[in-house]
């Protein structure tokens, strides 16, 4: 796709009052149902393929029973069903359209296809939390939770979480003070390096079975979110995508230019906050409670991009949205490599089977 | 089907048969030993439900404290500086708990009945104790298997006795939900360990965290060996064991006590840039003192590993006399394979150079890491052995080994 082409369709979705684009757009949204329809039943397949498989196998009929409140013939089956597989398959749906989102923000934000949720260094913030509890000898870990009250049986996920909320404060704080976007793109980029000092740090001094953890928690993973933080979970997300959801508007604008969204009226600082608060809320919270997972969020807006044939966020954004949670559940499906009682990484799988796909859509769309 | 049925007839009418003849006997079972199969047939509070009990004389890590039907276990973190500890209440089955549990100081104490039935364990350290108390049976799945050197769980590997559920922080939650275990044990090293088993405590399944490895006696660690069979109300078993290595272990340290000549002695070798030497006051620092060497960072005074640079390693061990646990080698060609310089050291001209890998598996289970464990008396004669020849003249290496040229 040249420059030439493009304008028009992003013009299109910015000058929405103009009759012959309005009818334009019209047609498209008939072109669009069908998709969103198709995303939506294969993400209802995949979901329930989700609930069927694992490494222990459980009869379909038993699987239906319990799914309807039933108990199964074995207590565990319904222990592995509501306790295990139907966390997971939700959390993969959660984390993947918060992520897609996410990226779809930070690409029409920064104006780069290759920007991705962990740009604003909010990633790093959850690792570097993850870092301190998993890896330190606890001096440090321990001093430094205990001085905000929350030594003791503390997860990771609440590690992680003081982590991303902490940094997302930061990234709000300096980006009231600074202009250009790139200045937030440094500054981004440099809070990744200071963490990554501090855990390189941390690992060289640390015992290989905690650097096993804590490169086991780098690996990504939907199953390690139980009921009782799914509520969480799921709020953030929510938040986040009726945040984004709100944005729609300024994103459009976005797609030509700071100035050119200020003349048509857009409030750039406010979309600014909104679009920063929003990715780090998205991605803080899927970091917390499943690790890094970076691929989805650079990858589902070119995926949707190339579907939807558009730049327009009425459609990308939803898009992002049900493209995000079908990658990831799919994703989760075959790092659980059905049939066999091993697991693989979940960032090696999205990475591995993702990579190619996104190139074939780009290429196809050249 | 029909075989079945008469198969549980049969068994029915055994029981039938059997029920009145033990009901006569009465309380008495519990006096003479620990229940180590099945519940209390009665529920007395007065009756003392476990007359084998295990003193903890070694170990720092843990204690139990007995009361008439439960057992009190205490272990002071879940891992290293963890902050905060764990605490057991093992109850005997078929008797009930009192409404005021002794022993206990903090609320957060799991409840498990015992004597277990079943077990998971996630660290092979663990398997040699299963072995002493004659629990074998018992042990449903580890972490990999891999890393296992013990024959007998190799045997119930193979006669696919065994489940494989990966290491705790990548455990398959799935599997071990169906396997339905009594107890999941595991070597913590930090949160990330405890995270995803707190899900499988939830729903019914405890874990009890064994922090053998932060001994730094020997004999302490070995001691670990009451914690396991606390649960599996062994004590007897392992008081007997643990009294017999007890006495070996002091007997030969005793016979270094007095050697006048110390060799020195250097460890391990470069990971990356850093050369991870045993702290001072560590396990091997340990093991070396007693077998009568000088280890060469005994003035260190950490427990751990401590990373230096090569040349502060050169500087203090150029001259030493005897190098062990080099990495992974084999021969001293492995080692200069890894680094030419490793020459510069005087145990590599003289041939000094031991390694514990004498007991390895083609798939990387090592004994040293397993029974060596439960077994530091053997472990100390090879070093004696080694240190100081001439103490015992007859001993062959048994962990250790002296690395060949090629």
């Amino acid at each position: 796709m040249n420059r030439t082409e493009r304008l028009p369709t992003v013009s299109a979705a910015v000058n929405m009052h103009t009759g012959e684009l309005h009818n334009a757009l019209r047609r498209d949204e008939a072109a669009w149902r069908l998709r969103f329809m198709l995303l939506i039943v294969l993400l209802i397949v995949l979901f329930l393929v989700a609930l069927v498989l694992g490494s222990v196998n459980i009869p379909l009929d038993q699987i239906v029973r319990v799914l309807l409140g039933g108990e199964a013939e074995r207590a565990s089956w319904t222990s592995i069903i509501m306790q295990v597989r139907l966390p997971r398959a939700l959390t993969a749906l959660l984390a993947g359209a918060a992520l897609g989102a996410a990226g779809l923000l930070m690409q029409t934000f920064f104006r780069n296809p290759l920007a991705s949720p962990d740009v604003l260094g909010v990633n790093s913030g959850a690792s570097l939390g993850v870092a301190l509890v998993v890896l330190s000898t606890g001096v440090v870990g321990t001093s430094l939770l205990a001085g905000i009250g929350l030594a003791g049986d503390l997860g990771l996920a609440a590690a992680a979480s003081i982590g991303a909320g902490l940094t997302m404060l930061l990234v709000l704080f300096v980006a009231r003070r600074v202009r250009g976007s790139t200045t937030l793109l440094i500054i981004g980029l440099m809070i990744g390096q200071l963490t990554f000092a501090v855990v390189s740090l941390l690992l060289y001094f640390s015992i290989p079975e905690r650097i096993q953890a804590y490169i086991n928690w780098g690996f990504g993973s939907f199953g390690g979110v139980t009921w009782s933080q799914l509520p969480i979970l799921a709020l953030a997300v929510t938040a986040g995508v009726v945040l984004s959801v709100a944005l729609i508007k300024p994103l459009n604008a976005l797609l030509l230019g700071e100035a050119y969204a200020e003349s048509m009226g857009v409030g750039l600082r406010r979309a600014r906050t909104g679009i920063i608060l929003s990715t780090a809320l998205l991605t803080g919270a899927v970091t917390a409670f499943c690790g890094p997972i970076a691929f989805i969020g650079i990858a589902v807006p070119h995926l949707c991009r190339g579907l939807f044939r558009t730049a327009d966020h009425r459609a990308l954004l939803p898009a992002a949205l049900l493209m995000g949670a079908l990658v990831a559940q799919a994703a989760g499906i075959l790092a659980q490599a059905p049939g066999t009682d091993i697991a693989l990484p979940l960032n090696a799988v999205l990475s591995l089977i993702g990579a190619p796909v996104v190139l074939f859509v780009i290429l196809r769309g050249q | 089907m029909s075989k079945l049925l008469s198969y549980v007839l049969t068994l029915v009418l055994l029981l039938l048969l059997a029920a009145p003849a033990a009901a006569q006997r009465g309380s008495p079972v519990t006096a003479g030993a620990n229940i180590t199969d099945g519940c209390a047939e009665s529920d007395d509070p007065t009756v003392d439900y476990f007359p084998h009990e295990a003193t903890v004389m070694y170990a720092e890590g843990f204690q139990i404290s007995y009361y008439n039907n439960y057992k009190v276990i205490l272990v002071n973190e879940p891992f290293a500086d963890a902050g905060f500890r764990y605490e057991y209440v093992l109850v005997q089955c078929g008797t009930t708990l009192p409404e005021v549990i002794e022993g206990t100081q903090t609320i957060g104490y799991q409840v498990i009945e015992v004597p277990i039935q079943s077990i998971v364990t996630l660290s092979a350290t663990f398997l040699p104790n299963l072995e002493t108390i004659g629990e074998l049976d018992a042990l449903v799945a580890n972490d990999e298997f891999d890393f296992v050197y013990s024959e007998a769980v190799r045997a119930r590997i193979d006669a696919g006795e065994m489940v494989e559920v990966g290491f705790p922080s990548g455990i398959d939650n799935e599997l071990v939900l169906d396997l339905n275990p009594d107890l999941i044990m595991l070597n913590a090293f930090s949160q990330a360990d405890l995270d995803p088993l707190n899900l499988l405590r939830d729903e019914g399944i405890p874990y009890a965290a064994n922090i053998d490895y932060l001994e730094t006696s020997p004999l302490g660690r070995a001691e670990w060996v009451k914690f396991t069979a606390a649960f599996f109300n062994r004590e007897e078993e392992a008081n007997t064991f643990f009294t017999e290595v007890e006495g070996a272990y002091n007997q030969l340290t005793a016979l270094t006590a007095d050697a006048e000549a110390r060799p020195t002695v250097m460890v391990n070798g470069l990971f990356g840039d850093s050369w991870f030497v045993a702290g001072g006051q560590s396990y091997v620092a340990r093991l070396i003192a007693d077998a009568g060497g000088d280890y060469l960072w005994a003035d260190d005074e950490s427990t751990g590993g401590v990373p230096l640079d090569f040349e502060s390693v050169l500087e203090r061990a150029a001259d030493a006399d005897i190098w062990i646990n080099p990495n992974f080698w084999f021969t001293l060609a492995d080692g200069l394979t890894e680094d030419e310089r490793y020459a510069e050291f005087a145990p590599f001209a003289s041939g000094q150079v031991y390694n514990n890998n004498a007991r390895v598996t083609p798939m990387g289970g090592n004994d040293y890491y397993e029974g060596a464990v439960a077994n530091p008396h053997l472990l100390l004669a090879d070093l004696i052995a080694i240190f100081q020849p001439s103490l015992l003249p007859d001993h062959a290496l048994f962990y250790y080994q002296q690395l060949p040229a090629e």
